[in-house]
C-alpha cells in the first residue's frame, strides 16, 4: 500500500502543456469516476489549478497504478503526444512532503501565496463528495491543512506583498487605514495602473476616477472598475477630492510638478496624498514627495519593495521546510503504526465489494 | 516600604511585554497570538500596579499623590489604563509595544530615585484637593498615551516618506488612524486637565496657600495642550508637526514637574 502523486506544475511544464492537462471544475467529479475505473487505486484526489495538475492516490500495487494514472491523464484529455517528460512522481514520504509543501504555498510560483490552500481544499472536498477519498487521503489532506495553518501563523512566509499592485494597496492602507472613503484617480490606462486600480477596488476603495488621452479607454476601464471616466483636461480640477493618484501616461515630461501641486494641495481637505507613479519616463516630479503629507512612490520603489518582500519570504522558507518536515514525520509515523489495520480494513472491504459490484466503494 | 515590591513586580511584567514586542517584530504580522499575549501581560502588570497604589493609598490615608515618586507611579498607571481601554476598542495594533517601554522608564525612574519621601508639610484634606489632583494626573496619563501614539505616527510616517519599510511597517496602524486616536487622546486629556484646574482653583480658595511654581507649571501645561488641541482642531498644525508638538509637550510637562517638585524645599 503506497501513497503516490503524479503531476506537473509551473516548473516542470510550460503553460501550453499545463492547459491541455487541466481539469474543468464542472466535470471534476466525473473525472474521478473515470480515474478510479481506469487505474487500480484505493483512494484518489485530483488537484487542478492554473499552475498545476496533480493526482494524489493510495495504491495497492504501485507498478500497475503509476502507468495506469499516466495513461488516464493521456487518454482523458485525448492528447496526441506524450506528456510523460513533464510529469513528476513522488511516493510515500515524498508524496506527503509534496502535498504539505503545496498546501503551504512553498511550491507555488509566488512563494508563500495563500490562494493555493483554498484550491487544495476545494479539490479535496470534490474528491470526498464523490467518495474517491478514504481513511488515508482524508487524514493526509486534513493534516496538510493543519500544517499550512501552523506554518502561516508561526512564520513570516505570507508576509509582505510581492506584486507592484498589491504593494501599492498595502501602502495605501498604511496611509489611510480603510480605503472606503478614499477617492482614487487613474491618469493613463496602462496595464500596471489598471492592475493597481483593480487591487485598490478589491480592497474596498471608494470612488474611482479614470482619465486618459484616449477617452474610450478611460471609459472602458472606468466601466470595469465601476468608476467614472473624466476628460484628460479635467484631472487638475477634480484634484481637490482625490486621495490616491495612479499615473501612467506616455508623456515625455512630468505632468504633476511641485509648482503645480502646491496650489492644488491648498484646495484639498487636510488629508495625506498618495501618489503612485508607474510611468517611465516619470509623470510626477520627484520633489513632490518632499511636500508635507505627500507620499510619492514610483515604479522602481514599488518593485524594490516587492523584491525585498520576495527575498524575505525565500529566507523564511528555510524555517518552513523544517516545520513541514516535522508534520510529514508525524503523518508517516501514523501511517506506519496503522499499516496493518488499514490493510485489514481494505481487504475486508474488497471482499465485500466483490459480492456487490466491481466499482470503487466509497470509504468512510 | 513593602508596597514598593508590587510596583517592582509590575515592572517585571512591563519588561516582559517589551520582550514580547521583540518577538513580534520577528514574527511579523503572523504574530496575532503574541498581540493577545502582550495584552494579557500588560493587564497583569496593571493589576500589580493597582495593588501598589491601593496599599500606598491605604498607608497615606488619601489618594497616593503625596510625593514625586507616588505621582510618577500614578501617571504611569493612568497611561496603562488608557492603553488597556483604547488598544482593543480602536483595534490599535502594536500600541502596547510603544506603551510598555515608556511606562517602564517612568516607573523605573521613580523607583530608582530617592524621591519616595514623606511630605515635609502636613497635607490638608479637602474634597476638592482629593478630586483635582487625581483627575489632573489621569489627564497626564492620557497625554502619555498621546505621546505613545505620536511616536508611532512618526515612525510609520518616516517609513512611508523614506520608502524604507522595516518589519514594524505591517504591525503599525495607518497614519490616519494614529492621527485620529492621537487627537482624541489630546481632547480627553485636556478636558480632564481643565476639570482638575477648576478643582485646583476652588481648593486654592479653601486652603489659601499653594506653592507658586506648581501653579505656574499647571497653568503652562494647560496653555500648552490647549494651544495644541486648538491648532490641530483648526488644522493650523497638521501631520507630523502635531506629533512632534505633542511629544515635546509631554517631555516639557514631565521635566517641569520634576523641576517644580525638586526645587520646592
Amino acid at each position: 500500500m503506497n501513497l503516490i502523486v503524479i503531476g506537473l506544475n509551473h516548473r516542470s511544464a510550460p503553460v501550453e502543456v499545463r492547459e491541455r492537462l487541466a481539469f474543468a471544475k464542472s466535470n471534476l467529479g466525473e473525472a474521478h469516476g473515470s480515474l478510479l475505473a481506469a487505474a487500480p487505486l484505493r483512494e484518489s484526489a485530483i488537484l487542478s489549478t492554473c499552475n498545476r495538475v496533480e493526482v494524489y492516490a493510495l495504491a495497492d500495487n504501485v507498478t500497475e497504478a503509476v502507468p495506469a494514472v499516466r495513461r488516464f491523464l493521456h487518454e482523458h484529455h485525448k492528447l496526441a503526444d506524450s506528456v510523460d517528460p513533464y510529469l513528476y512522481e513522488h511516493r510515500d514520504e515524498g508524496c506527503v512532503q509534496h502535498l504539505f509543501e503545496v498546501a503551504c504555498g512553498l511550491d507555488s510560483m509566488v512563494l508563500g501565496e495563500t490562494e493555493i490552500l483554498g484550491q487544495v481544499k476545494d479539490a479535496y472536498s470534490t474528491a470526498q463528495e464523490v467518495g474517491a477519498t478514504g481513511v488515508v487521503l482524508n487524514r493526509l489532506f486534513q493534516k496538510a491543512f493543519s500544517a499550512a495553518k501552523h506554518i502561516r501563523s508561526t512564520t513570516a512566509i505570507t508576509r509582505g506583498s510581492t506584486s507592484v499592485g498589491t504593494v501599492a494597496v498595502d501602502l495605501a492602507e498604511k496611509i489611510f487605514g480603510k480605503l472606503g472613503k478614499c477617492t482614487v484617480m487613474v491618469i493613463g490606462t496602462g496595464e500596471i495602473s489598471a492592475a493597481t486600480a483593480r487591487a485598490l477596488r478589491s480592497r474596498g476603495a471608494g470612488t474611482i476616477l479614470v482619465c486618459s488621452r484616449t477617452h474610450e479607454r478611460a471609459e472602458a476601464l472606468a466601466a470595469e472598475l465601476q468608476g467614472c471616466a473624466i476628460s484628460y483636461e479635467q484631472w487638475a480640477s477634480e484634484f481637490s477630492a482625490v486621495d490616491i493618484v495612479i499615473s501612467s501616461t506616455a508623456a515625455p515630461h512630468p505632468i504633476v510638478t511641485k509648482d503645480k501641486l502646491v496650489p492644488l494641495l491648498r484646495t484639498r481637505r487636510p488629508r495625506p496624498l498618495f501618489l503612485i507613479d508607474i510611468a517611465v519616463p516619470r509623470d510626477i516630479e520627484r520633489a513632490c514627495g518632499e511636500l508635507d503629507s505627500v507620499y510619492l512612490y514610483d515604479i522602481d520603489d514599488l518593485q524594490l519593495i516587492a523584491r525585498e518582500n520576495m527575498a524575505a519570504r525565500e529566507r523564511e522558507s528555510v524555517a518552513c521546510q523544517t516545520l513541514v518536515a516535522q508534520h510529514v514525520q508525524r503523518f508517516v509515523n501514523w501511517l506506519q503504526n496503522n499499516h496493518a489495520a488499514l490493510e485489514e480494513r481494505y481487504r475486508n472491504r474488497a471482499t465485500n465489494a466483490t459480492l456487490s459490484s466491481p466499482a470503487h466503494t466509497p470509504a468512510s | 516600604m513593602t508596597d514598593r515590591i508590587f510596583l517592582w513586580l509590575a515592572q517585571a511584567f512591563y519588561a516582559a511585554s517589551c520582550a514580547v514586542t521583540l518577538r513580534r517584530l520577528r514574527a511579523g504580522d503572523g504574530g496575532m497570538r503574541l498581540q493577545r499575549a502582550n495584552y494579557g501581560v500588560m493587564a497583569a502588570g496593571f493589576a500589580l500596579h493597582t495593588v501598589f497604589l491601593y496599599l500606598r493609598g491605604h498607608a497615606d490615608g488619601r489618594c497616593p499623590l503625596t510625593n514625586l515618586f507616588e505621582t510618577q507611579a500614578f501617571v504611569a498607571w493612568a497611561a496603562v489604563l488608557f492603553f488597556l481601554l483604547i488598544g482593543p476598542s480602536y483595534r490599535v495594533s502594536f500600541l502596547g509595544a510603544f506603551t510598555a517601554p515608556l511606562v517602564l522608564i517612568i516607573c523605573l525612574a521613580a523607583l530608582m530615585s530617592p524621591v519616595d519621601v514623606v511630605a515635609a508639610t502636613p497635607l490638608v484634606h479637602s474634597a476638592w484637593i482629593d478630586f483635582h489632583a487625581p483627575i489632573a494626573i489621569v489627564a497626564c496619563g492620557a497625554f502619555a498615551l498621546a505621546f505613545v501614539t505620536a511616536a508611532m505616527y512618526l515612525v510609520q510616517e518616516r517609513q512611508l516618506k523614506t520608502r524604507r519599510l522595516t518589519s514594524s511597517f505591517l504591525l503599525l496602524p495607518s497614519i490616519e488612524q494614529l492621527d485620529v486616536i492621537h487627537f482624541r487622546l489630546l481632547i480627553m486629556g485636556f478636558a480632564m486637565l481643565t476639570a482638575g484646574m477648576v478643582g485646583g482653583i476652588v481648593s486654592y480658595r479653601i486652603v489659601g496657600h499653594w506653592t507658586t511654581p506648581k501653579i505656574i507649571w499647571a497653568s503652562s501645561v494647560w496653555v500648552l495642550y490647549g494651544t495644541l488641541v486648538l491648532a490641530r482642531g483648526f488644522w493650523t498644525l497638521r501631520g507630523r508637526k502635531v506629533a512632534v508638538a505633542s511629544m515635546t509637550s509631554f517631555v516639557l510637562m514631565i521635566v517641569g514637574f520634576w523641576g517644580v517638585n525638586l526645587l520646592r524645599p
